[in-house]
């Protein structure tokens, strides 16, 4: 019996990652959610809704915009859009994260991780398999697209691309909330934080991107679907909107001229990459940090690299300016040139976003004090004396400076661009803006990572909330009391790191404008602050060293 | 010739933060046994078996599953190891069949057709042939642990871990689990199975363990095990019919006596010493002439045990 078990378990076959219609958790999810009644109502529900949305919107057209027939079918594409949108973004999201979710609620989520199948090929499965219902319901409201696709002239060059990201950024969305689910243990707040994602894509960030930060629009549809605007439209609209998109930036990373649809797809396939790797991580290992080190650190730079490449050529032609759109859209920009203030509050903004990307990655990569001491047990195990430098257990501390760093030269490399740009004729940005930069980020950076790898995540929480928002708030409160309050309050901000790339900003660039109560106020709150900052980050160093030793010491124990 | 334990545990420790769940646990286990580990909740059985299965990583110390380090090759271990969790949960919106087909594919065995015979044979084992077609969910608690069990023997595992797979069941399926325990260790397979309920695990398993918080009391034979604990002694009961109080002052005389009670013509006394000693004892007093009409012994229960140990290393 003995050698029969061991023949029937050497003859079980790896199952192929990209057959994905043979891979049994898709097969598993087919069976679940493809039965009959769910099936069929949700099918149901779907077609009269997508032939509602088509017919009324092809019978306004034609019989009451008196569009003729060609117009009148392209006119139901952007309702049956949205529609399609709704589904996979919202629904399928949801799906996915709640269906993760729920097979670790339900407890079979350790059988999965005992079956003999690669963490790719579980992915995968979860990823095609979860929305299945929801791919289907898509499926369902095609013809009606393909319908007004055809009948509406809707060239291929228009429409391919345009479904093409719609897909990608389908499976962006659904990756965002299959790693929701995996680390959230809680189905509810899975669900809330995986749509409130979603909906953040769309609100939130498109107003990040008007301050800068362009590369964050592609990771929704948004761009894709502007540029495909002109000919999913009515001819007519259409050749408006065409009209105005020709005096709309084009696409441009660095010195090369990308279409949307392919931009958005680069944007998109690193972060579906990141993604993937996530995963995989965690079905190898439950217990393994999201990404290593050498990952995290290329994921940080190469989001620089993005942001930096979108921004850099709009800078020039002064389309990344805020107000260039707004005049953009009340058609008087002959006399256009961006404010001072603008130029800070955008450099503020870039150093605000990759200190939060640092915390981000620093909070993926630090190893709690249980990953510590099984690294050290492992190591000495295997007769080391330390630990490898990219296992999962070695601190973090080497590779949030490498990250502060390289946050702190791109910021100082957009803020250079944008204050020596021809819009700020005579303001230069020294070299010593680029120290204040890496400071402010490193000091931020290697405390928040000295608290968590020594204390634990708890504590950061209090010292985020204590340290990082609570005097936001008491400052935001002062400054709203009076006005005479606003010196105070000025200096109550400055204790949250939070403040420092803002304050950075305004206190070390040129072209800076600040008002009198904050002209010395403000600066001196930024010296102090940062001074303050720094001792603080140093002396968190110094416990954290004394932590790991204290580790290393019990691991040997 | 010394062959490989099927599970060779070694310096195992788990902790959760501050709290030791698992400390410094070694223990072999030898291939083909049905070995019990027993233990009172938060004894670090669970923990234990999670580590075994590869779904915990440890805080230290080492597990070969025939051969195979589980911290070093995952993979392979999983294919060697099939674990039935404690409270064995199923999926709701699967039938019972569609669960198994599910999972026999996952172990990529076979043909459509082979793994269906597969499913309808593992079934069939576990007594639910006629469950196939039932929802996962509407399955009685008794039932569930069938159906999991049926999945944990799907891929003919060569080392089987089931966490409390009595717990829930009735009399009738507890006996009839024994059996499939009994029937797969027949087969070659090592049984490794826990329960918090020592007399469960006695009547089911060739040898045994005990932990409590987290450590190893005991291992081996029911009666090792009870000599280990310290728990092998006896309750004498000697009905006389002459020579009472002689009888009970020799009695008190002896070494391995205490705690005697005389109730009537019953000499009521606790007995530490071996079968030998007990032979000796009745011959005595026989010698002193007193006439026995009956003569009972009666062992602390397993249960009685594992609360006594339970409860002292509480109070420790």
């Amino acid at each position: 019996m003995k050698s029969e078990t061991m023949k029937t378990v050497d003859s079980s076959s790896r199952h192929s990652s990209w057959r994905i219609w043979e891979n049994p958790i898709f097969r598993r999810y087919c069976q679940s959610r493809l039965r009959f009644h769910g099936l069929g109502l949700a099918l149901l529900i779907s077609v009269l809704m997508a032939g509602f949305l088509f017919f009324m919107s092809r019978s306004l057209g034609t019989s009451r915009a008196h569009l003729s027939i060609v117009d009148g079918e392209r006119s139901a594409l952007i309702p049956l859009f949205i529609y399609q949108a709704l589904i996979l973004f919202v629904l399928g999201t949801a799906q996915v994260s709640g269906g993760m979710t729920a097979e670790a609620d339900e407890g079979v989520i350790d059988y999965q991780r005992l079956i003999p199948m690669s963490p790719l090929s579980k992915v995968l499965g979860y990823l095609f398999g979860l929305p299945i219902r929801e791919y289907l319901m898509f499926l369902i409201t095609m013809p009606f697209t393909g319908w007004a696709l055809w009948r509406g002239e809707v060239a291929a060059h228009v429409w391919i691309p345009l479904y093409a990201v719609f897909i990608t950024t389908a499976l962006t969305y659904h990756l965002t909330g299959l790693v929701t689910g995996t680390v959230v243990r809680n189905r509810r707040w899975a669900f809330l934080v995986s749509i409130g994602l979603v909906f953040c894509l769309y609100t939130v960030v498109p107003q990040m991107a008007k301050f800068g930060l362009v590369f964050f629009k592609y990771l929704t549809v948004t761009p894709v679907f502007q540029e495909s605007l002109p000919g999913i439209l009515p001819r007519s609209a259409g050749a408006i909107v065409a009209t105005s998109q020709k005096l709309a930036p084009e696409v441009k990373f660095f010195d090369l001229a990308l279409p949307e649809a392919v931009f958005t797809v680069f944007c998109q396939g690193g972060l579906i990459l990141t993604f993937i790797v996530m995963l995989c991580r965690k079905w190898r290992r439950s217990e393994s940090l999201l990404l290593n080190k050498v990952w995290a650190t290329g994921f940080f730079g190469w989001v620089q690299i993005l942001l930096l490449g979108n921004a850099l050529p709009l800078i020039e032609p002064g389309n990344l300016f805020p107000s260039r759109e707004i005049s953009r859209l009340i058609l008087d920009w002959s006399g256009w040139s961006p404010k001072a203030s603008e130029g800070v509050a955008m450099s503020g903004i870039y150093g605000l976003a990759t200190l939060l990307l640092l915390f981000t990655m620093t909070k993926i990569i630090t190893p709690s004090a249980e990953i510590q001491i099984r690294g050290w047990r492992r190591a000495r195990k295997q007769g080391e004396s330390s630990l490898a430098i990219l296992a999962d257990a070695a601190t973090a501390f080497g590779w949030v400076i490498v990250m502060a760093l390289a946050g702190g030269g791109g910021w100082y490399l957009f803020t250079q661009a944008l204050v020596e740009s021809r819009w700020f004729p005579g303001h230069s940005v020294p070299l010593h803006v680029l120290g204040f930069f890496s400071v402010a980020l490193l000091s931020g950076g290697l405390g928040f990572h000295a608290v968590l790898e020594a204390n634990g995540g708890r504590t950061v929480g209090l010292v985020v909330i204590l340290v990082g928002v609570l005097p936001l708030m008491i400052g935001s409160i002062l400054s709203a009391s009076s006005d005479r309050l606003i010196p105070a309050a000025t200096w109550i901000f400055g204790i949250s790191p939070a403040s420092a790339p803002i304050y950075a900003a305004t206190s070390l660039l040129s072209i800076s404008e600040l008002p009198v109560n904050l002209a010395r106020s403000v600066p001196r709150a930024f010296y102090f602050w940062q001074g303050i900052h720094l001792i603080v980050a140093i002396y968190l160093i110094g416990r954290l060293r004394s932590a790991r030793k204290l580790i290393a010491s019990r691991a040997g124990r | 010739m010394e062959t490989t334990p099927a599970i060779d545990i070694r310096y195992l420790r788990v902790d959760y933060g501050n709290f030791v769940a698992v400390d410094d646990l070694t223990l072999q286990v030898p291939a083909g046994e049905v070995f019990g580990l027993v233990g009172p909740n938060g004894a670090g059985k669970t923990s234990t078996f999670r580590v075994l299965t590869t779904l915990m990583e440890p805080t230290y110390g080492e597990v070969i599953l025939s051969g195979v380090d589980v911290l070093e090759d995952i993979e392979m271990a999983r294919r060697i190891v099939g674990y039935m969790p404690d409270l064995a949960p199923v999926p709701s919106d699967l039938k019972v069949g569609e669960f198994l087909e599910f999972h026999a594919a996952a172990h990529g065995l076979g043909t459509r057709a082979q793994r269906r015979d597969r499913v309808a044979e593992c079934l069939e084992e576990v007594a639910l042939a006629d469950q196939r077609d039932h929802w996962c969910k509407a399955l009685s608690r008794g039932q569930t642990q069938r159906v999991v069990l049926a999945k944990t023997l799907l891929h003919r595992p060569s080392i089987l871990i089931l966490d409390e797979p009595a717990s829930g069941l009735d009399p009738l399926a507890r006996r009839d689990l024994r059996q499939a325990l009994r029937k797969l260790a027949a087969t070659g397979a090592t049984v490794f199975v826990s329960s918090h309920i020592l007399s469960e695990l006695a009547e089911m398993c060739s040898s045994l363990c005990v932990m409590n918080r987290g450590r190893l009391l005991a291992s081996g034979t029911a009666e090792e095990v009870r000599d280990q604990l310290g728990r092998n002694e006896k309750t004498l009961t000697v009905s006389l019919l002459t020579r009472h109080q002689d009888a009970a002052v020799w009695l008190k005389s002896q070494e391995a006596v205490h705690d005697l009670q005389v109730v009537g013509e019953q000499l009521v006394f606790g007995f530490t010493g071996n079968d030998d000693g007990q032979a000796d004892l009745m011959e005595g007093l026989i010698r002193l002439g007193a006439r026995m009409r009956a003569f009972e012994e009666k062992r602390s229960s397993f249960e009685e045990i594992l609360v006594d140990v339970a409860e002292t290393n509480r109070r420790a």
